[in-house]
């Protein structure tokens, strides 16, 4: 999640009351329990909800080739801030909604980097 | 007011059996209704009854998220996050299935973290042959007893058609 998060050190605040409600939507960075490994869970940026068109980089780190999906029902796309070293809806495709747990909104650590996290990263949804 | 200090009392308790009952039911056990007739005979076994099966939900299972063949298991719909199901698992991750897709023979391995689970009653169940293996963080508990009706108070036994799973562990 370069540069959104460091490597490691950084804490942030994190709130599930969107979740339940379905209040959340593209650009939101999301806690997701893992689907290779249920005692995981993962740190990356919802980009699709249900019936929702992704366009995504396939391999950035070879070529520059784009496939287009669209999220099945009850599921979503999630993907690392950091394309080129992130394990995301891109290997393991899009995930059901159920295994998010929480919303990140506000960074308290380190200090210098305290406050909301901007919406960047986000590509536009094709609805 | 004597009576409003009572009222006030009654408030209290209620609020503090509600927050204890809460943490109960979300960390270590509920008791659910099941509903529907895809896990006959085990779980509402005549259509007819007017009343639903109730079971034991353990939520012991979810720290470790291991489970074995033939568990049965409350998951949240990968369809539909609001709803939940109540099937049986009957192959776990790295196992190979044998299913029946589009009047063909297949077979299929669960991919890792995922798990297999189908309804016991397989003429009426909606469970893994139509939308596939479900994520194991799906997993909501673990359906140990039957509660109600009386009559079938017991343990929920674990069977699994073993002649469909191959593990090579």
């Amino acid at each position: 999640m370069i540069p959104t998060f460091n490597l490691t050190g950084d804490m942030f605040l994190a709130e599930r009351l969107s979740i339940k409600f379905g209040k959340v939507g593209p650009g939101d960075i999301v806690l997701l329990r893992s689907p290779e490994s249920p005692r995981k869970v993962m740190v990356k940026r919802l980009l699709g909800l249900e019936s929702h068109s992704v366009t995504y980089v396939v391999d950035p780190m070879n070529s520059d080739r784009c496939d287009t999906i669209v999220v099945p029902k009850g599921h979503v796309w999630v993907e690392g801030d950091n394309i080129y070293n992130s394990r995301d809806s891109r290997q393991f495709g899009p995930v059901p909604y159920s295994l998010l747990e929480g919303r990140v909104f506000c960074k308290i650590w380190p200090p210098k980097e305290f406050g909301s996290l901007m919406k960047s990263g986000m590509k536009d949804p094709d609805l | 007011m004597a009576t409003q200090s009572l009222l006030w009392n009654s408030v209290k308790k209620f609020l503090a059996c509600g927050l204890i009952g809460l943490t109960i039911s979300d960390r270590y056990a509920s008791i659910v209704p099941v509903r529907g007739a895809s896990m006959s005979p085990t779980f509402n076994p005549q259509a007819r009854n007017f009343t639903d099966d109730y079971v034991l939900v353990e939520k012991f299972c979810l720290k470790k998220y291991e489970f074995s063949h033939g568990d049965v298991v409350v998951f949240c719909s990968p369809s539909n996050h609001k709803e939940k199901h109540i099937k049986r698992i009957i192959a776990l991750p790295g196992d190979w299935i044998g299913t029946s897709h589009n009047s063909h023979d297949d077979v299929l391995k669960v991919p890792k973290g995922h798990c297999w689970v189908e309804g016991d009653n397989s003429a009426s169940s909606m469970d893994s042959r139509s939308f596939g293996p479900i994520p194991l963080g799906l997993v909501k508990g673990r359906v140990t007893h039957v509660v109600w009706p009386p009559q079938r108070i017991g343990l929920v036994e674990r069977v699994f058609p073993q002649e469909r799973v191959s593990s090579f562990k």
